[in-house]
């Protein structure tokens, strides 16, 4: 019996109780249409409902049990085997974390040990380090270790190999009783006036409830994890250098200087260029799209320019590198040889190539939402213009724009957000030098670009230099948040005003 | 006294100030105005009336170029207005829709403060020659539209916050800001209130005194209330066209009268 409890997995499990749910569907259905002798109009509810209620109740509670089981039970049995663990062992090992990982390993490798027949299941509970070499045992069946086993890992591994069995048998029947238990009392719940519509219409509910919150809990979670790794930064490093810093110089053996200011200027030269490219033509893009343009044109030209929207923007950072910047370099730079015979620009990456790169990649983004909004712009008040015999491009600019206004506002600094946030291109594109300067012809770098540097390579994640990156990127999610904010509150302020 | 006024009211009447012959117009495939041929007199409101679909309001906005705006739409015939023909090649429908001013069914204030709005027209076409010629043409629309009284003290709020009576009144008197000779209308009261539609009716026929006005409506008793001449259109046919008293108390065709009395619509 304990053999066969144990030979189920979690994901068999799952497909039980699932079967279990589709049994119970079809058993409680039929048992409410004989409850109701045959007639299904006397039922409260069409049969259908029956069977999902019975299998609500089987599945939920089951499998939520089976997932909360699943987070607790580790917590639980590390708790239990840390104890085996002698004190002077944490200290030598720097961490309980490192030595608990050891045993998890260990414990792993014994499990594959048994699976492949290299030891029998007694001989993996009575093993002993003074008996058997435990490295080169494991070693042979693929599990390879860092050092020699030492008893008391060994021990706790054992322990903890024994209690995350038996957990597991006892999660397998606990679930499954109450699955079983489910299904009784769906059987026992159906009979012809039980209002089983109703309870599947709350359990429709709670399900999309649950889908909603999820997501909001996954964004907090985030935000949080966030902010707690900047707090750390913010133990080992001065805030104050932080935020009015000037200069940004990360140095692996301490003592950098990392200030947000030269990252932060990047950033948002490299975005009003990009807005400066992408604002006007894409807004004229959609004012011809959404005013002039035949339909057969628009048909044609709104597909064409929302492709550009979906290229990665890996390949508009390749574009930047390989083709704006040379170009760039040939008409600004290169002295006599150059186009314009000046020298004021000496490498591809520059705050212009990644701000004109990222315009065009804004372009779509900017002149599909304009577009919508535009479109969005009663015919009646256009009618109106036109009555009074204003022309067309009269119209589109005494009328229409300031109707569209706020939504083009909104458009426009969720384009800005977007250009913030932007990544590949500025890391190919505008360089890796962090500086204060006004010149589009120095390459300068972002907020993000210096995230990923920071993380990437060998990292220890308890230096600042390391931790720097969450800091960075709690205040890009700030100022990003700040923008989309204040973007919704000025779509929404004048959509009122003017419904 | 009563020696002058006599020959005034002569004056007044009977001067043909629009005139359509043979109008055509198509939608797409669709034959929407089949042979419409019509007199509108000066200084007189005429009331088009006629059940959902007839091609009233089509032909209403053929008389200002309006259905040029829309694409698939055809217009053949001829339409002239004091003589000179509106499609003619040499009239630009920019400057003839100045002159034909149109209020349309809902109410329609752009967003932008009462006074834009009224000065729309007159500042697109310079009509002003300074702030203060603007804000007597401003004044005088929105006497012309009864609406002054309401909004002088709050010319720069939005159009968009007045009632809906007023807003039809504020097109109404941006309509009148650039001096038209016609003015237009497309079933102006079909949004509003009893009590708004009394104050526009009473301001149709007060507007009468200086335009020709043509009001497409759904309401005989409008019709019957503001207007001097009656066209009954039909399926795209211009079934009756007289005075509207005739109309409605002894219809010459079949049709009007199953419609007047309520047996068709």
């Amino acid at each position: 019996m304990i053999e066969l409890i144990n030979s189920i997995s979690v994901s068999l499990l799952v497909l039980i109780i699932l079967g279990l749910a589709l049994v119970g569907y079809f058993t409680v259905r039929k048992h409410a249409i004989s409850a109701a002798g045959g007639d299904a109009r006397v039922l409260h509810s069409l049969p259908g409902y029956y069977g999902y209620n019975a299998a609500m109740c089987i599945a939920v509670p089951s499998l939520l049990i089976l997932v909360l089981w699943l987070l607790i039970q580790p917590m639980l049995v590390q708790n239990a085997v840390i104890g085996l663990i002698p004190d002077q062992m944490i200290t030598e090992g720097s961490s309980v974390g490192l030595v608990m990982s050891d045993v998890r390993r260990v414990a792993e490798g014994l499990n594959t040990a048994v699976a492949q027949g290299a030891l029998t299941r007694t001989e993996a509970v009575d093993l002993r380090v003074d008996q058997t070499d435990v490295r080169a045992l494991l070693a042979d069946v693929g599990v390879a270790l860092g050092s020699d086993v030492q008893a008391p890992v060994l021990q706790a591994a054992q322990k903890y190999r024994a209690l995350t069995a038996t957990g597991a048998a006892t999660m397998v029947v606990v679930v499954l009783a109450i699955a079983v238990l489910g299904f009784a009392l769906a059987f026992r719940m159906t009979h012809p006036a039980f209002r089983a519509r109703n309870t599947v219409e709350a359990g429709v509910k709670a399900l999309l409830m649950i889908a909603a919150s999820l997501a909001i809990l996954t964004t907090v979670g985030i935000v949080l994890s966030m902010i707690f790794e900047s707090r750390n930064f913010f133990q080992l490093h001065d805030w104050k250098d932080f935020f009015f810093g000037t200069s940004w110089a990360p140095n692996f053996r301490g003592n950098s200087d990392l200030a947000i200011l030269p990252l932060l200027w990047g950033t948002l030269y490299i975005s009003v260029i990009a807005l400066m490219v992408a604002v006007p033509i894409g807004l004229f893009a959609a004012i011809y799209l959404s005013e002039y343009a035949g339909p057969k044109v628009r048909a044609v030209a709104k597909p064409l320019l929302e492709i550009l929207a979906g290229i990665p923007t890996i390949v508009y950072g390749l574009f930047a590198l390989l083709t704006v910047g040379p170009f760039l370099v040939n008409l600004f730079g290169r002295g006599e040889n150059g186009v314009l015979g000046v020298e004021w620009m000496s490498g591809a990456t520059s705050v212009l190539t990644a701000g004109l790169v990222m315009g065009i990649m804004l372009i779509p983004f900017v002149s599909s939402l304009s577009d919508d909004i535009i479109n969005a712009v009663p015919q009646s008040l256009r009618d109106g213009s036109f009555g009074l015999g204003a022309t067309h491009s009269e119209t589109v600019r005494q009328v229409v724009l300031p109707a569209a206004l706020p939504g083009i506002v909104g458009a426009i600094l969720l384009a800005a957000s977007r250009a913030i946030g932007e990544t590949m291109i500025v890391v190919l594109g505008a360089g890796a030098i962090a500086r204060i300067s006004g010149n589009p012809f120095e390459a300068m770098t972002t907020i993000t670009t210096r995230i990923v540097s920071q993380l990437t390579g060998d990292t220890d994640f308890a230096s600042p230099e390391t931790l720097v990156a969450f800091a960075l990127g709690l205040t890009l999610f700030v100022l990003t948040l700040g923008l989309n904010v204040v973007a919704l509150i000025i779509v929404r302020k004048y959509r009122e005003q003017y419904e | 006294m009563r020696d002058n006024s006599l020959p005034e009211r002569d004056v007044d009447t009977k001067t043909v100030k629009i005139a359509a012959r043979d109008v055509q117009v198509y939608y797409g495939d669709n034959h929407a105005i089949k042979d419409v041929n019509v007199d509108i007199e000066d200084k007189t409101v005429t009331a088009f009336i006629g059940p959902s679909g007839c091609g009233k309001s089509t032909f209403l906005r053929c008389i200002n170029r309006m259905n040029d705006t829309i694409d698939i739409c055809r217009v053949e015939g001829d339409i002239r207005i004091d003589g000179e023909d509106i499609y003619d090649r040499a009239v630009d429908p920019v400057q003839l829709r100045a002159k034909v001013g149109m209020v349309f069914q809902k109410p329609n204030p752009f967003p932008k403060s009462i006074y834009d709005n009224v000065a729309y027209g007159p500042r697109i076409h310079g009509l002003a020659r300074n702030k203060a010629e603007l804000d007597d043409i401003v004044e005088r629309a929105l006497k012309r539209g009864a609406i002054w009284n309401e909004v002088k003290d709050r010319l720069h709020a939005p159009g968009t916050g007045l009632s809906g009576g007023q807003q039809q009144r504020l097109c109404i008197a941006r309509a009148v800001a650039t001096e038209p000779e016609v003015l237009l209308m497309d079933e102006p009261c079909s949004a509003l209130d009893p009590i708004a539609t009394a104050q526009v009716e009473e301001l149709i026929d007060e507007l009468r005194q200086s335009y020709s006005v043509v009001i497409v409506t759904h309401s005989m008793q409008q019709a019957a209330r503001v207007s001097q001449r009656t066209a009954f259109f039909h399926l795209g046919n211009l079934v009756e066209f007289g005075d509207t008293d005739k109309i409605f108390t002894q219809p010459e065709d079949p049709r009007t009268e199953s419609y007047i009395t309520g047996r068709i619509g």
